[in-house]
């Protein structure tokens, strides 16, 4: 077609056709909307970016707007609350904001969360880095199938583990009896983190494990001349070395463990005195005759907060590790 | 400093021997080079002296002392590895006090001596920048500093110039012999380059399949052979090899017969051997006059010229019907170092000699030398 038509001077179908439809425009008695399509299929370019506009509109909004909701939920006051609408809240109260510390020791829960999780998160990484650094680093015999066991325990679904778990953990044992009361791990942080860190440890050996394996031999053979021990290499050179991927895999813990509902809600009897988590305080707020939707909402945005402040620091800690371009050499 | 001392030492990786029964030892002061082809066994050695791998059987003595089983951080010695291995996520200053700190040196302490092999290295005014920000010969001088600052009593350095460019590679080969000569400490030095070897060490260990072949000064295994592998690994070109039997009153290759007497150096008539006779000394035989004690000429063929302006490498044929191989020098081809100034075009016929008192023989089976001058 270009043969015939040399005054369009180009090969390109696309221009061809964008030409074409601007020729025969005026011709044509178009509506806007079929306009627009002829638009999009001579030039698709315009069609990608419209569709990746959509795509991130659509996800922004489902994950957004529940949050929004939470909010105009929360700052309903409580005899307003089945006007809610879907906009605006019915009414303005920012006390319930106040008024979940002082109905229940919400704080409590939250705190008992976040250090569940930070323990959990601390020894997750701590073993993980040792068996990531075996994995990763050594070659011995029996590796890959001591890998692939690793990694099968993750595949079973965590409330397989739960029914021998919660018998284990409500069982007396005479040893622990100095150290806790009852003499039993049930309602203690104990019986939330043991089982989540284990339930969370093969993903975090997988990060780790391929992290430390780039890390050049050089370095850490450099290190143990230098005066490290294998462990004092680990954790001087190899793991700094590797912030990005420690930071990954510290950040999925934390957050899985922090939001985490099975274990969380059936390892202790709900109290905050008993290391009950945060999902358990937002669910005290559901009543024998009354569910108080507000303070609900508003303990939920608080929960929220600590974890995606850490999100935010972690981020910035990834993106310049990823930058500094570290594992050059 | 420190004598090292290696005893009976032996690697096995599986089926593998590395390293096998190595014996050696190595004075306070000294710099020995350890050479041999990729995959020697070198590495291996000088891991197994550095205590990053651990030796099957054998021990290892650090001045006086038995370090077999004592991990790399107690041993006393430092290092400076091929790919130069400074830490990435520090800057200059703490790559080269790490050890220090390790040793929890007091800060002044630490500092002077961080200073001062700046110094000897010539780093000043580079304390805080990354390894990232620079050069190659920049952080092999940092690797350098960061061995020296701990005044070990052995520097292990396992082909620190081998990602240097040709200029900087032989830059720092004096530098580091300028090194040796102000520290004083033995330095041991793995290189699968022979002319690092030749040049900078006190001894060389030439190592072949994981056993040491010959530990002497750098000239006399370059005159005297210890067998046929050290003859052809040290010198650049390689020696010429001719295979021979000895018969009366002489020895007789497919191209060459050479006459001498077998009683007086050690063969017997019907022996197989391998005569060896460097480039240089080989002669045409309008010069023979500058070989000490000619042998008898014979023909050969001008195949290719190599002019390197000091000198001009020329292959020979010993007939033109030889084939040449692209695996390197056969039966039939002889290489000769002459004078720039000669006068040889290819496919030129020549008449060539050897040098009686330079030409080497070695036992056919065993490859060890029998003797290095057959006048």
């Amino acid at each position: 077609m270009s043969a015939t038509d040399p005054a369009t001077g180009d090969d390109d179908p696309t221009v061809e056709m964008a030409n074409q439809a601007d020729r025969e425009e005026p011709d044509l008695d178009r509506g806007p909307i079929e306009a627009w399509a002829a638009k999009m299929i001579s030039n698709p370019q315009r069609a990608y970016r419209m569709t990746f506009y959509v795509a991130t509109f659509f996800f922004l909004v489902t994950t957004l707007f529940p949050f929004y909701w939470l909010l105009v939920v929360a700052l309903t006051p409580r005899n307003n609350l089945s006007e809610v609408g879907v906009l605006l809240p019915a009414g303005f109260n920012p006390g319930a904001f106040i008024e979940i510390f002082i109905t229940l020791p919400f704080h409590r829960y939250v705190f008992n969360s976040f250090l569940i999780a930070t323990i959990a998160t601390v020894a997750v990484l701590l073993v993980g880095s040792l068996a990531g650094y075996v994995f990763g680093r050594l070659r011995f015999r029996g590796r890959r199938p001591m890998l692939l066991l690793v990694l099968v325990t993750s595949f079973f679904p965590p409330a397989a583990f739960f029914i021998p778990l919660n018998r284990l953990f409500n069982t007396n044992v005479d040893v622990l009896r100095p150290l806790i009361s009852a003499g039993s791990l049930y309602n203690t942080p104990y019986a939330v983190f043991i089982p989540l860190s284990a339930i969370f440890l093969p993903l975090s050996i997988f990060i780790l494990m391929t992290f430390y394996s780039q890390i050049p031999d050089g370095l850490e053979d450099a290190a143990r001349v230098e005066g490290t021990t294998r462990l004092g290499a680990l954790f001087r050179v190899i793991v700094p070395l590797s912030a990005p991927g420690v930071a990954t895999a510290g950040v999925l813990t934390f957050i899985s463990v922090y939001n985490e509902y099975f274990f969380s809600s059936l390892m202790t009897d709900g109290r905050p005195g008993s290391w009950a988590p945060m999902l358990e305080g937002i669910l005290r707020f559901q009543g024998e005759f009354e569910v108080l939707y507000n303070l609900m909402a508003a303990a939920s945005i608080v929960a929220v907060l600590p974890v995606a402040i850490l999100v935010v620091v972690a981020q910035e800690k990834i993106v310049s590790g990823l930058t500094s371009g570290a594992v050059k050499e | 400093m420190a004598s090292v001392t290696l005893s009976g030492v032996t690697k096995r990786y599986e089926d593998v021997t590395a390293v096998d029964d190595m014996n050696l030892e190595i004075d306070d002061g000294e710099f020995v080079t350890f050479v041999g082809p990729s995959g020697c066994g070198k590495s291996t050695t000088m891991e197994t002296i550095a205590g990053l791998t651990l030796p099957t059987e054998g021990t290892i003595e650090i001045g006086g002392r038995d370090v077999t089983d004592l991990p790399p951080k107690d041993r006393g010695i430092s290092m400076v590895f091929q790919n130069i291995a400074l830490f990435p996520h520090m800057d200059v200053y703490d790559n080269i006090s790490f050890g220090l700190r390790l040793r929890k040196y007091d800060q002044t302490e630490v500092d002077r001596r961080v200073e001062e092999a700046a110094d000897i290295v010539q780093l000043d005014g580079m304390m805080d920048r990354m390894p990232s920000e620079m050069s190659g010969g920049q952080r092999q001088r940092v690797a350098i500093a960061r061995a020296i600052v701990r005044q070990p009593e052995a520097f292990l350095m396992d082909e620190p110039l081998a990602n240097l460019d040709a200029e900087l590679k032989v830059h720092m080969r004096t530098q580091l012999q300028r090194l040796h000569r102000e520290l004083d400490t033995t330095i041991i030095y793995v290189t699968h380059d022979q002319a690092q070897a030749m040049t900078m060490s006190d001894r060389i260990a030439v190592i072949n399949g994981g056993v040491l072949q010959q530990v002497a000064p750098p000239l006399e295994c370059y005159n005297e052979p210890a067998n046929r592998f050290v003859a052809g690994f040290i010198g650049s070109p390689a020696m010429n090899f001719l295979e021979a039997e000895v018969r009366d009153g002489g020895f007789e290759s497919q191209h060459t017969s050479v006459d001498f007497d077998p009683a007086a150096h050690g063969v017997r008539p019907g022996q197989e051997v391998t005569a060896g006779v460097r480039p240089e000394d080989v002669y045409l035989s309008r010069d023979a006059e500058a070989a000490g004690s000619p042998t008898e000429a014979f023909d050969a063929v001008v195949d290719v010229i190599e002019p390197m302006g000091s000198e001009v490498f020329v292959y020979l044929l010993f007939d033109r019907d030889v084939e040449t191989s692209v695996e390197g020098r056969g039966e039939g081809q002889l290489l000769v170092n002459l004078d720039p100034d000669t006068e040889v075009s290819e496919g030129d016929d020549v008449r060539v000699v050897l040098d009686r008192k330079k030409t080497h023989l070695f036992d056919r089976a065993s490859g060890d030398a029998i003797t290095h001058s057959i006048e």
